[in-house]
Protein backbone atom coordinates (compact mmCIF):
# COMPACT_ATOMS: atom_id res chain seq x y z
CA UNK A 1 0.00 0.00 0.00
CA UNK A 2 0.93 3.66 -0.27
CA UNK A 3 0.09 6.93 1.39
CA UNK A 4 -2.31 9.04 -0.63
CA UNK A 5 -0.95 12.05 -2.47
CA UNK A 6 -1.75 15.63 -1.57
CA UNK A 7 -1.27 15.47 2.20
CA UNK A 8 1.27 17.40 4.24
CA UNK A 9 2.27 16.50 7.78
CA UNK A 10 2.41 19.65 9.88
CA UNK A 11 3.86 19.77 13.37
CA UNK A 12 1.98 21.47 16.13
CA UNK A 13 3.98 21.47 19.34
CA UNK A 14 4.44 17.82 20.28
CA UNK A 15 1.59 16.72 18.05
CA UNK A 16 1.30 16.48 14.30
CA UNK A 17 -1.59 17.08 12.00
CA UNK A 18 -2.01 15.72 8.50
CA UNK A 19 -3.67 18.27 6.24
CA UNK A 20 -4.88 18.09 2.66
CA UNK A 21 -2.90 20.80 0.90
CA UNK A 22 -2.20 19.27 -2.48
CA UNK A 23 -4.25 19.43 -5.63
CA UNK A 24 -4.45 15.61 -5.51
CA UNK A 25 -6.06 15.42 -2.10
CA UNK A 26 -9.37 13.61 -2.02
CA UNK A 27 -11.05 15.44 0.82
CA UNK A 28 -9.82 18.93 1.67
CA UNK A 29 -11.84 19.31 4.85
CA UNK A 30 -10.42 16.23 6.50
CA UNK A 31 -7.62 16.63 8.99
CA UNK A 32 -6.04 13.85 10.95
CA UNK A 33 -4.14 14.49 14.13
CA UNK A 34 -1.24 12.11 14.75
CA UNK A 35 0.72 11.29 17.85
CA UNK A 36 4.50 11.11 17.78
CA UNK A 37 4.79 7.48 16.70
CA UNK A 38 2.10 7.73 14.00
CA UNK A 39 3.78 10.84 12.61
CA UNK A 40 7.14 9.06 12.66
CA UNK A 41 5.72 6.16 10.65
CA UNK A 42 3.92 8.43 8.19
CA UNK A 43 7.12 10.34 7.47
CA UNK A 44 9.08 7.11 7.07
CA UNK A 45 6.76 5.58 4.46
CA UNK A 46 5.36 8.67 2.73
CA UNK A 47 5.22 8.15 -1.06
CA UNK A 48 6.75 4.66 -0.76
CA UNK A 49 5.30 1.19 -1.00
CA UNK A 50 4.87 -0.36 2.38
CA UNK A 51 2.93 -2.99 4.29
CA UNK A 52 2.12 -3.79 7.90
CA UNK A 53 5.43 -5.56 8.30
CA UNK A 54 7.38 -2.49 7.15
CA UNK A 55 5.63 -0.39 9.76
CA UNK A 56 6.03 -2.95 12.57
CA UNK A 57 9.72 -3.22 11.82
CA UNK A 58 10.18 0.57 11.89
CA UNK A 59 8.25 0.84 15.13
CA UNK A 60 10.29 -1.88 16.80
CA UNK A 61 13.58 -0.25 15.83
CA UNK A 62 12.54 3.21 16.94
CA UNK A 63 10.79 2.40 20.21
CA UNK A 64 12.46 -0.77 21.42
CA UNK A 65 9.25 -2.81 21.78
CA UNK A 66 8.47 -6.49 21.22
CA UNK A 67 7.33 -7.69 17.78
CA UNK A 68 3.92 -8.59 19.26
CA UNK A 69 3.31 -5.09 20.61
CA UNK A 70 4.54 -3.52 17.37
CA UNK A 71 2.21 -5.67 15.24
CA UNK A 72 -0.76 -4.90 17.44
CA UNK A 73 -0.09 -1.14 17.37
CA UNK A 74 0.42 -1.17 13.62
CA UNK A 75 -2.81 -3.06 13.00
CA UNK A 76 -4.76 -0.46 14.98
CA UNK A 77 -2.98 2.38 13.22
CA UNK A 78 -3.62 0.95 9.76
CA UNK A 79 -7.30 0.58 10.59
CA UNK A 80 -7.50 4.26 11.47
CA UNK A 81 -5.55 5.29 8.36
CA UNK A 82 -7.87 3.19 6.17
CA UNK A 83 -10.91 4.67 7.83
CA UNK A 84 -9.52 8.18 7.26
CA UNK A 85 -8.91 7.25 3.62
CA UNK A 86 -5.32 8.51 3.68
CA UNK A 87 -3.75 5.31 2.30
CA UNK A 88 -4.50 3.28 -0.80
CA UNK A 89 -3.73 -0.24 -1.94
CA UNK B 1 -5.34 58.12 -9.45
CA UNK B 2 -3.34 56.13 -6.97
CA UNK B 3 -4.41 55.46 -3.41
CA UNK B 4 -2.53 53.68 -0.67
CA UNK B 5 -4.23 51.81 2.14
CA UNK B 6 -2.84 50.29 5.31
CA UNK B 7 -4.59 47.23 6.74
CA UNK B 8 -3.22 45.29 9.72
CA UNK B 9 0.01 47.25 9.34
CA UNK B 10 0.43 46.22 5.68
CA UNK B 11 0.30 48.86 2.97
CA UNK B 12 -0.94 48.29 -0.56
CA UNK B 13 -1.65 50.58 -3.49
CA UNK B 14 -4.29 50.66 -6.19
CA UNK B 15 -4.25 52.64 -9.43
CA UNK B 16 -7.43 53.30 -11.41
CA UNK B 17 -8.48 56.21 -13.68
CA UNK B 18 -9.73 59.29 -11.75
CA UNK B 19 -13.23 58.97 -13.13
CA UNK B 20 -13.48 55.20 -12.67
CA UNK B 21 -16.81 54.53 -10.90
CA UNK B 22 -15.28 52.03 -8.46
CA UNK B 23 -13.86 54.93 -6.43
CA UNK B 24 -17.43 55.94 -5.53
CA UNK B 25 -18.06 52.54 -3.97
CA UNK B 26 -14.94 52.42 -1.85
CA UNK B 27 -16.03 54.41 1.22
CA UNK B 28 -15.23 51.35 3.31
CA UNK B 29 -11.53 51.86 2.46
CA UNK B 30 -11.43 55.51 3.57
CA UNK B 31 -10.50 54.81 7.22
CA UNK B 32 -7.47 52.88 5.96
CA UNK B 33 -6.06 55.57 3.65
CA UNK B 34 -2.45 56.55 4.15
CA UNK B 35 -0.14 59.03 2.40
CA UNK B 36 2.94 56.94 2.83
CA UNK B 37 3.48 54.56 -0.09
CA UNK B 38 6.78 53.16 1.17
CA UNK B 39 7.02 49.40 1.54
CA UNK B 40 3.74 48.36 -0.08
CA UNK B 41 3.23 44.59 0.00
CA UNK B 42 1.49 44.73 -3.37
CA UNK B 43 0.56 47.20 -6.09
CA UNK B 44 -2.68 46.80 -8.04
CA UNK B 45 -3.42 48.43 -11.36
CA UNK B 46 -6.63 48.43 -13.37
CA UNK B 47 -6.13 47.60 -17.04
CA UNK B 48 -8.50 48.21 -19.93
CA UNK B 49 -7.55 45.23 -22.02
CA UNK B 50 -6.19 41.86 -21.11
CA UNK B 51 -3.19 40.51 -22.99
CA UNK B 52 -3.77 37.41 -25.08
CA UNK B 53 -3.86 34.66 -22.47
CA UNK B 54 -5.12 31.87 -24.72
CA UNK B 55 -2.05 29.75 -23.86
CA UNK B 56 -3.10 29.67 -20.21
CA UNK B 57 -2.97 26.34 -18.38
CA UNK B 58 -5.70 25.54 -15.86
CA UNK B 59 -4.36 24.76 -12.38
CA UNK B 60 -7.51 24.53 -10.31
CA UNK B 61 -11.12 25.63 -10.14
CA UNK B 62 -12.06 26.66 -6.64
CA UNK B 63 -15.73 26.64 -5.82
CA UNK B 64 -17.66 25.46 -2.83
CA UNK B 65 -21.26 26.56 -2.81
CA UNK B 66 -23.79 27.78 -5.35
CA UNK B 67 -23.98 31.24 -3.80
CA UNK B 68 -20.21 31.55 -3.31
CA UNK B 69 -17.76 33.08 -5.77
CA UNK B 70 -16.06 30.77 -8.23
CA UNK B 71 -12.39 31.28 -9.01
CA UNK B 72 -10.31 29.69 -11.72
CA UNK B 73 -6.56 29.69 -11.38
CA UNK B 74 -4.34 29.41 -14.42
CA UNK B 75 -0.64 29.56 -15.04
CA UNK B 76 0.24 31.89 -17.90
CA UNK B 77 3.56 33.28 -19.04
CA UNK B 78 5.25 32.45 -15.71
CA UNK B 79 2.52 34.25 -13.81
CA UNK B 80 -0.76 33.42 -12.12
CA UNK B 81 -3.95 34.28 -13.95
CA UNK B 82 -7.10 34.30 -11.84
CA UNK B 83 -10.61 34.58 -13.19
CA UNK B 84 -13.42 35.11 -10.73
CA UNK B 85 -17.22 34.99 -10.95
CA UNK B 86 -19.56 36.19 -8.18
CA UNK B 87 -21.37 32.84 -7.99
CA UNK B 88 -20.90 29.27 -9.18
CA UNK B 89 -23.01 29.76 -12.30
CA UNK B 90 -22.23 33.40 -13.11
CA UNK B 91 -19.90 34.55 -15.90
CA UNK B 92 -16.36 35.74 -15.14
CA UNK B 93 -16.36 39.33 -13.87
CA UNK B 94 -12.78 39.79 -12.70
CA UNK B 95 -9.47 38.83 -14.31
CA UNK B 96 -6.17 39.23 -12.48
CA UNK B 97 -2.61 38.65 -13.59
CA UNK B 98 -0.09 38.54 -10.81
CA UNK B 99 3.55 37.63 -10.41
CA UNK B 100 4.12 34.47 -8.41
CA UNK B 101 5.05 36.36 -5.28
CA UNK B 102 1.77 38.30 -5.37
CA UNK B 103 3.50 41.68 -5.22
CA UNK B 104 2.12 43.16 -8.43
CA UNK B 105 -1.30 42.64 -9.97
CA UNK B 106 -3.00 43.90 -13.09
CA UNK B 107 -6.73 43.44 -13.05
CA UNK B 108 -9.58 43.89 -15.46
CA UNK B 109 -13.17 44.36 -14.35
CA UNK B 110 -15.92 43.02 -16.62
CA UNK B 111 -18.80 43.87 -14.28
CA UNK B 112 -19.93 43.79 -10.64
CA UNK B 113 -17.45 46.57 -9.91
CA UNK B 114 -17.65 46.56 -6.12
CA UNK B 115 -17.46 42.77 -5.92
CA UNK B 116 -14.55 42.67 -8.35
CA UNK B 117 -12.39 45.34 -6.71
CA UNK B 118 -13.05 43.94 -3.24
CA UNK B 119 -12.35 40.36 -4.26
CA UNK B 120 -9.13 41.38 -5.99
CA UNK B 121 -7.91 43.31 -2.95
CA UNK B 122 -8.90 40.61 -0.45
CA UNK B 123 -7.24 37.84 -2.46
CA UNK B 124 -4.07 39.87 -2.97
CA UNK B 125 -3.98 40.89 0.69
CA UNK B 126 -4.44 37.32 1.89
CA UNK B 127 -1.90 35.81 -0.52
CA UNK B 128 0.78 38.49 -0.19
CA UNK B 129 0.69 38.39 3.63
CA UNK B 130 0.68 34.58 3.88
CA UNK B 131 4.31 34.53 5.01
CA UNK B 132 4.00 37.62 7.20
CA UNK B 133 2.30 36.12 10.25
CA UNK B 134 -1.01 37.51 9.03
CA UNK B 135 -4.31 35.75 8.42
CA UNK B 136 -7.41 37.28 6.87
CA UNK B 137 -10.05 35.19 8.59
CA UNK B 138 -13.79 34.68 8.28
CA UNK B 139 -15.11 35.79 11.67
CA UNK B 140 -17.14 38.30 13.61
CA UNK B 141 -15.16 40.19 16.26
CA UNK B 142 -16.45 41.90 19.37
CA UNK B 143 -14.24 43.97 21.65
CA UNK B 144 -14.55 44.03 25.42
CA UNK B 145 -12.14 45.26 28.07
CA UNK B 146 -9.51 46.14 25.49
CA UNK B 147 -9.48 42.69 23.93
CA UNK B 148 -10.98 41.18 20.81
CA UNK B 149 -13.08 38.02 20.80
CA UNK B 150 -13.40 36.21 17.48
CA UNK B 151 -16.43 34.13 16.64
CA UNK B 152 -15.86 31.56 13.91
CA UNK B 153 -18.29 29.22 12.22
CA UNK B 154 -19.66 28.12 8.91
CA UNK B 155 -21.77 30.54 6.92
CA UNK B 156 -25.17 30.81 8.57
CA UNK B 157 -24.05 29.53 11.97
CA UNK B 158 -24.74 32.82 13.71
CA UNK B 159 -21.38 34.57 14.13
CA UNK B 160 -22.92 38.03 13.69
CA UNK B 161 -25.85 37.04 15.87
CA UNK B 162 -23.52 35.97 18.66
CA UNK B 163 -21.62 39.28 18.42
CA UNK B 164 -24.94 41.13 18.66
CA UNK B 165 -25.89 39.06 21.73
CA UNK B 166 -22.69 40.20 23.45
CA UNK B 167 -23.24 43.83 22.43
CA UNK B 168 -26.88 43.92 23.60
CA UNK B 169 -26.45 42.01 26.83
CA UNK B 170 -22.95 42.66 28.10
CA UNK B 171 -21.73 46.06 29.09
CA UNK B 172 -18.73 47.54 27.32
CA UNK B 173 -18.93 45.53 24.09
CA UNK B 174 -18.36 46.97 20.64
CA UNK B 175 -18.17 45.40 17.19
CA UNK B 176 -14.73 45.55 15.55
CA UNK B 177 -15.55 43.72 12.30
CA UNK B 178 -18.38 41.42 11.26
CA UNK B 179 -16.91 39.26 8.49
CA UNK B 180 -13.21 39.41 7.60
CA UNK B 181 -10.88 40.76 10.27
CA UNK B 182 -7.13 40.14 10.08
CA UNK B 183 -5.16 38.29 12.73
CA UNK B 184 -1.50 39.13 13.07
CA UNK B 185 1.20 37.69 15.28
CA UNK B 186 3.18 40.81 16.14
CA UNK B 187 6.92 41.05 16.73
CA UNK B 188 6.41 40.87 20.50
CA UNK B 189 4.56 37.55 20.00
CA UNK B 190 1.18 39.06 20.87
CA UNK B 191 -1.66 38.02 18.56
CA UNK B 192 -3.73 41.07 17.60
CA UNK B 193 -6.95 41.36 15.64
CA UNK B 194 -7.39 44.22 13.17
CA UNK B 195 -10.46 45.80 11.66
CA UNK B 196 -10.41 45.82 7.85
CA UNK B 197 -12.37 47.35 4.95
CA UNK B 198 -14.06 43.97 4.57
CA UNK B 199 -16.99 43.38 6.89
CA UNK B 200 -19.60 41.51 4.85
CA UNK B 201 -23.10 42.97 5.00
CA UNK B 202 -22.39 45.00 8.15
CA UNK B 203 -20.91 48.45 7.46
CA UNK B 204 -18.27 48.29 10.20
CA UNK B 205 -14.93 49.40 8.76
CA UNK B 206 -12.85 50.30 11.78
CA UNK B 207 -9.16 51.00 11.57
CA UNK B 208 -8.52 49.67 15.06
CA UNK B 209 -6.69 46.74 16.58
CA UNK B 210 -6.65 44.99 19.94
CA UNK B 211 -4.95 41.92 21.40
CA UNK B 212 -6.99 38.76 20.94
CA UNK B 213 -8.71 37.55 24.13
CA UNK B 214 -10.04 34.30 22.70
CA UNK B 215 -11.22 32.57 19.55
CA UNK B 216 -14.55 30.76 19.73
CA UNK B 217 -15.81 28.31 17.10
CA UNK B 218 -19.62 28.35 17.09
CA UNK B 219 -21.98 25.48 16.34
CA UNK B 220 -25.75 25.61 16.41
CA UNK B 221 -27.17 23.30 19.08
CA UNK B 222 -30.15 22.63 21.29
CA UNK B 223 -28.32 23.78 24.41
CA UNK B 224 -25.40 25.98 25.34
CA UNK B 225 -22.13 24.15 26.06
CA UNK B 226 -18.61 25.54 25.89
CA UNK B 227 -15.28 23.76 26.07
CA UNK B 228 -11.66 24.70 25.51
CA UNK B 229 -10.13 23.15 22.38
CA UNK B 230 -6.98 21.07 22.12
CA UNK B 231 -4.25 22.40 19.82
CA UNK B 232 -5.28 20.27 16.82
CA UNK B 233 -8.95 21.18 17.32
CA UNK B 234 -8.15 24.89 17.46
CA UNK B 235 -5.85 24.57 14.45
CA UNK B 236 -8.61 22.86 12.48
CA UNK B 237 -11.20 25.50 13.43
CA UNK B 238 -8.94 28.26 12.14
CA UNK B 239 -7.82 26.24 9.11
CA UNK B 240 -11.35 26.00 7.72
CA UNK B 241 -12.04 29.69 8.43
CA UNK B 242 -9.74 31.16 5.80
CA UNK B 243 -9.00 30.32 2.22
CA UNK B 244 -5.92 30.35 0.09
CA UNK B 245 -4.07 28.35 -2.54
CA UNK B 246 -2.63 25.77 -0.18
CA UNK B 247 -0.97 23.76 -2.94
CA UNK B 248 1.42 26.70 -3.37
CA UNK B 249 4.00 25.54 -0.89
CA UNK B 250 5.25 28.95 0.31
CA UNK B 251 1.72 30.05 0.94
CA UNK B 252 0.74 26.88 2.81
CA UNK B 253 3.94 27.05 4.88
CA UNK B 254 3.17 30.66 5.78
CA UNK B 255 -0.42 29.95 6.74
CA UNK B 256 0.67 26.96 8.81
CA UNK B 257 3.30 28.97 10.71
CA UNK B 258 0.78 31.70 11.52
CA UNK B 259 -1.96 29.28 12.52
CA UNK B 260 0.42 27.29 14.75
CA UNK B 261 1.59 30.48 16.51
CA UNK B 262 -1.98 31.66 17.04
CA UNK B 263 -3.27 28.41 18.58
CA UNK B 264 -0.26 28.09 20.84
CA UNK B 265 -0.78 31.52 22.40
CA UNK B 266 -4.51 32.28 22.20
CA UNK B 267 -7.11 30.26 24.15
CA UNK B 268 -9.55 28.69 21.70
CA UNK B 269 -12.99 27.33 22.47
CA UNK B 270 -15.82 25.42 20.89
CA UNK B 271 -19.30 26.73 21.72
CA UNK B 272 -22.48 24.79 21.06
CA UNK B 273 -25.13 27.45 21.27
CA UNK B 274 -28.64 28.72 20.88
CA UNK B 275 -29.19 32.29 19.67
CA UNK B 276 -30.06 33.52 23.17
CA UNK B 277 -28.51 35.83 25.81
CA UNK B 278 -27.54 32.82 27.96
CA UNK B 279 -25.15 31.69 25.20
CA UNK B 280 -23.47 35.10 25.31
CA UNK B 281 -23.23 35.05 29.11
CA UNK B 282 -21.80 31.52 29.17
CA UNK B 283 -19.28 32.40 26.47
CA UNK B 284 -18.29 35.74 28.01
CA UNK B 285 -17.93 34.32 31.54
CA UNK B 286 -15.79 31.43 30.29
CA UNK B 287 -13.47 33.20 27.87
CA UNK B 288 -12.86 36.18 30.14
CA UNK B 289 -12.30 33.93 33.14
CA UNK B 290 -15.21 35.43 35.10
CA UNK B 291 -16.40 31.96 35.99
Amino acid sequence: MRTRKGYTLRSLGKESILVAEGLDAVDFSRMISMNESAAFLWKAVESKDFDAETLAHLLQEEYDITPEVAQKDVAALLDSWKEANIIED
Amino acid sequence: MKKVYKVAGHKFSIVMPDDYPAWNEMQNYEPFLTDDADGCIFAAELIENMPDTSSKQLVVIGNKHVDMPRSELYEWNGKWLMEVAPTLEAPIRLCMITDKSFSKVQFRVLGCIRFSVTTMLMMMFSFSTASMDTLLIHASVTMNGGKGYLFLGKSGTGKSTHSQLWIKNIEGCELLNDDNPALRVCDDGVVRVYGTPWSGKTPCYRNLDVPVGAIVDLHQAKKNVIKQQSLPEAYASIYVSFSGYRFIKNMADGYHATNAKIVSSVPCYSLDCLPNPEAAFLCYDTVTGKR
